[in-house]
């Protein structure tokens, strides 16, 4: 089966502190003023005392359908062969129809390379065998990637164990990111 | 005649400014100190070394300082340039992780706001105008100061201050060997409620907590969530989806609060009404240990005769928190004994009776028995802790006269390594018992830390002498008369640290980028011209070091390759978890010391002030993305949290007519502040909160300067007798749109 890579996040491990947007800036030289990733809160819903909040990490969705990379006129912003969503910044020429393609406000342009910029899944990293930098250094294990079509994989242990839903479903991209928001006692061994 | 510079021009100098990476102080700088060789960590790292030399890229291992916690970090550096940080998996304090202020430590050590050589106030003080100085004229200077009010007012006249960091012990030589009483931590702004109650009931000041195997737990000031200490948060995380059930007590909804089982919006200062009545229903249900409490404690029918009238129905009217809830944690408390911890938290609700509240709360863990057992409380590890080797040094001279601090003299139950700060401050103003003249003040920043902080600006303009110590203009630099600039902690040594049967380094990951120094070194040299050397007896860091380590068949090469050192065969001793270090040698639910001292010995009720009509109680807290008053000067952080904003509940706003991010005005019997406002359902009504350690009134952090607003600018001086703590809490205030 194809390689695809994509992402877990179980949202109920998350306590919001935002390390691991600080990890991707420093890994990926992220200028400040600009994020490649996130963390949003629902904000505190309810009446006091009866009240909750919850928090959901986010980055690019590395979709099966990224309208991304149809809009992009150079080809500068492709599908990689395991689902990796990426920028080939010597053919992208700034145009900026990517950035407003993605319905998940998950690129931004760069002000210092002028290029369209995003999520990589720290493609270095990877091919050094090592984790996305948000998710190493993630304290709740909230954070989980790897190759969805692996059934010995993290991430397809989690979607086979618990269920899960995706972002913006009905605009079609069929986004990587899968979301858990039940309690995860354990996080299954896995690759 | 030497120039003079204000900030701006001090740091707009292009000369000091880092270079582009790796031109200026590149690839020679990072790989001068340590070859690459044997700089990488051990094999267990999570960054593999592969080919990595080649590509002049190394990985040094070394220990934060981007908070007090200490964890583990991994650098990895190229061509001299600290590209990122990483979670050292070998150590206990983060196994692995860092927090976002940790990934930030980038940030701190590139930050153009670096003092970047020692500094002599050129102008008025804190009229932010310097001269750059010599290493030596700096220190002479220092020293100088130092003999001088030595020889005219005594040692006594002298403060020394130093927070938690790893060169700790060696201030601690320096100022002893100087002869000063007058030794300022800033723990009583911190947990001195805490430390003291345990340390009066189990004769241990901070027992651990074993979260791994914990049932159920009690939160009452312990917000890991926010306040981050990162194995301590991570197991917490863990424990939340084992399932445990989490009780909050915090009139906040914190984000500890939102992954919790049950939030109870406690009323500011009730914490132990709430405690006093779990205790009741605990004796009146005969849910207690009792063979535990027959062996291992005393003063249980005293206890009993206390607790009586402090029914559910009681505390409900003091702490608003419903009877039938109390008795219901009360039942569920005692049916998971011994796995269930009532946290020593860390500051609670910062009253006056915080102390009561922690021995209620020191009380309630002994009544089921959890000490030592699993999922309860954790006896001190003290003598589980592998022993350095020590520097010997001449006697130290006695220290003559009375601590400034009130200590013991005023505070006879606060032990002098805790000392009372906040007084110490309060007594440079009223130069009681005797008039202070210098202060040396190491990594810490009192004009934004200490309650009320135009006194305490008013306490460095009366002395003579101000000497600091630090990476960055604190607003404590910025009203110092000399600036020693210490190497941030990815650019020197610091004394080893053991953790259990592990030693741990410091060690520079690259050389410092500028003409700074270690504080090891910094109070070697002082000391040297003190006339005090022998005192320090090390040559540099690294002889420092060999020395710590001579107990140990390891070299000092040898532990900077692998990062950190495991003592071979290392017994743990679990024999003495159970001699109490009491009056009574017991666990003292009634404590002997308070009876010595006419007090009520058993946890009493001590009702607290409430604010009057129009009156808000004002809160403050952590947030995750910055550490007290250290960070905020940080762009990474700052991207990640802005400024800090006054939380108003909705009905709140609504009367003021104010929305989220409007600018609103608290003030109170001392202060008064602007901020934004952050509208929320998740406060009580009668509550404002607002994260410290924002407000910096430094022209030398540029980033931070005049970002949100002090709580210190707000906060009254209130301090409980008992503990010394300051009672943050017991500050009221009034809101306005502004």
């Amino acid at each position: 089966m194809t390689v695809r890579m994509g992402f877990v996040i179980i949202t109920s491990r998350c306590i919001d502190c935002d390390a691991c947007m600080v990890a991707c800036r420093a890994e990926n030289d992220v200028p400040i003023g600009k994020t490649r990733n996130w963390v949003k809160s629902s904000g505190v819903q309810g009446e006091f005392p009866k009240v909750k909040e919850v928090f959901q990490p986010g980055n690019c969705m590395h979709c099966e359908h990224p309208p991304c990379v149809s809009v992009c006129p150079t080809g500068a912003s492709q599908k990689r062969a395991d689902g990796i969503v990426i920028v080939e910044n010597s053919k992208c020429i700034g145009c900026k129809y990517c950035i407003t393609a993605c319905p998940y406000d998950a690129r931004f342009a760069n002000p210092e390379t002028g290029k369209a910029d995003k999520c990589t899944f720290c493609l270095q990293r990877l091919e050094q065998g090592l984790k996305p930098a948000c998710v190493q250094t993630c304290l709740g294990k909230s954070r989980h990637a790897g190759d969805l079509n692996d059934p010995e994989s993290v991430v397809a242990k989690l979607i086979a164990k618990y269920p899960s839903r995706q972002l913006l479903t009905y605009v079609g991209t069929g986004p990587n990111i899968y979301y858990i928001d039940e309690v995860v006692p354990e996080i299954p061994e896995g690759k | 005649m030497a120039k003079i510079f204000t900030w701006n021009q001090l740091f707009s100098r292009r000369q000091f400014i880092k270079g582009a990476a790796g031109t200026v102080l590149g690839a020679s700088a990072g790989l001068g100190l340590l070859a690459p060789g044997k700089t990488f960590a051990g094999s267990s790292s999570s960054i593999p070394a592969d080919s990595a030399e080649s590509r002049g890229i190394k990985k040094v291992t070394t220990i934060c300082e981007q908070c007090v916690w200490r964890c583990g970090v991994i650098a990895r550096v190229e061509n001299g340039v600290v590209k990122k940080l990483e979670g050292n998996p070998d150590h206990p304090n983060n196994v692995g992780k860092l927090c976002p202020r940790g990934n930030a430590g980038i940030e701190t050590l590139y930050s153009p706001d670096r003092i970047k050589f020692p500094l002599i106030r050129a102008g008025a003080r804190g009229s932010g105008l310097w001269r750059r100085a010599s290493w030596d004229e700096a220190l002479t200077y220092t020293a100088g100061q130092m003999k001088k009010i030595k020889d005219k007012y005594g040692a006594k006249a002298m403060m020394f201050n130093s927070t938690d960091n790893l060169s700790q012990p060696l201030f601690e030589i320096l100022l002893k060997a100087y002869g000063t009483p007058n030794y300022g931590t800033q723990r009583s702004l911190c947990f001195n409620a805490m430390t003291t109650g345990f340390y009066y009931t189990y004769g241990v000041p901070q027992p651990g907590t074993d979260y791994k195997n914990c049932k159920y737990m009690i939160f009452a000031g312990r917000n890991l969530a926010e306040g981050i200490s990162n194995n301590e948060t991570q197991e917490m995380i863990e424990m939340i989806a084992r399932g445990t059930k989490v009780v909050v007590l915090d009139p906040r909804f914190s984000k500890t609060a939102s992954k919790a089982t049950e939030w109870l919006p406690v009323r500011p200062g009730t914490d132990s009404a709430f405690f006093l009545a779990i205790l009741n229903v605990i004796i009146q249900e005969k849910l207690y240990n009792q063979d535990f409490i027959t062996t291992y404690t005393q003063g249980f029918d005293d206890l009993v005769q206390e607790v009586k009238e402090y029914t559910p129905e009681w505390a409900e009217k003091k702490c608003e928190i419903p009877g039938a809830t109390i008795e219901r944690i009360a039942r569920e408390f005692a049916a998971a004994a011994p796995a269930a911890i009532a946290h020593p938290n860390w500051r609670t609700s910062n009253f006056k009776n915080s102390f009561q509240t922690e021995r209620a709360i020191a009380v309630l863990n002994a009544l089921i028995g959890n000490w030592a057992k699993p999922g309860g409380l954790i006896p001190d590890q003290e003598i589980n802790t592998a022993k350095l080797g020590v520097l010997s040094h001449p006697p130290f001279p006695p220290a003559q006269g009375m601590r400034l601090d009130g200590v013991p003299w005023q505070y006879p139950l606060v032990p002098l390594s805790y000392g009372v700060i906040q007084t110490m401050r309060d007594n440079i103003l009223t130069g009681k018992p005797y008039e202070a003249k210098g202060w040396l003040i190491s990594r810490q920043n009192p004009i934004l830390s200490i309650p009320e902080r135009q006194k305490t600006i008013n306490a460095f303009m009366k002395l003579d002498f101000v000497a600091v110590i630090d990476i960055q203009a604190s607003d404590t630099a910025y009203y110092a008369d000399v600036i020693l600039p210490e190497s941030s902690y990815l650019e020197r040594y610091d004394g080893l640290v053991p953790i259990g049967d592990k030693i741990f380094i410091r060690q520079p990951v690259i050389e410092p980028l500028y003409d700074t120094k270690s504080s090891l070194m910094i109070y070697k040299e002082l000391a040297d011209k003190l006339g005090l050397g022998d005192f320090l007896p090390y040559k540099d860091e690294r002889d420092l070091l060999a020395k710590q380590l001579k107990p140990y068949p390891i070299s000092l090469d040898e532990l900077e390759k692998a990062g950190h050192y495991v003592v071979p065969n290392f017994q743990k001793d679990y024999s003495k978890d159970f001699e109490f270090q009491t009056s009574s040698g017991k666990i003292e639910l009634s404590s002997s010391i308070m009876a010595q001292m006419g007090k009520k010995a058993v946890p009493t009720w001590d009702e607290p002030p409430r604010p009057s009509q129009g009156h808000y109680y004002l809160l403050t807290g952590k947030t995750a993305q910055h550490s007290q008053m250290f960070t905020q000067n940080n762009r990474w952080l700052l991207e990640v949290f802005s400024e800090n904003r006054a939380w108003l509940h909705t009905s709140v706003a609504a009367k003021l007519g104010v929305k989220t991010d409007d600018k609103v005005i608290l003030e109170s019997d001392v202060g008064k502040v602007t901020i934004k406002a952050q509208v929320t359902e998740g406060i009580r009504p009668d509550c404002i909160f607002m994260v410290g350690g924002f407000g910096h009134v430094s022209k030398g952090l540029r980033s931070a300067y005049k970002l949100g607003a002090s709580d210190s600018a707000l906060h009254k001086t209130v301090t409980d007798p008992l503990s010394g703590g300051s009672a943050l809490s017991e500050t009221f205030v009034t809101v306005s749109k502004a």
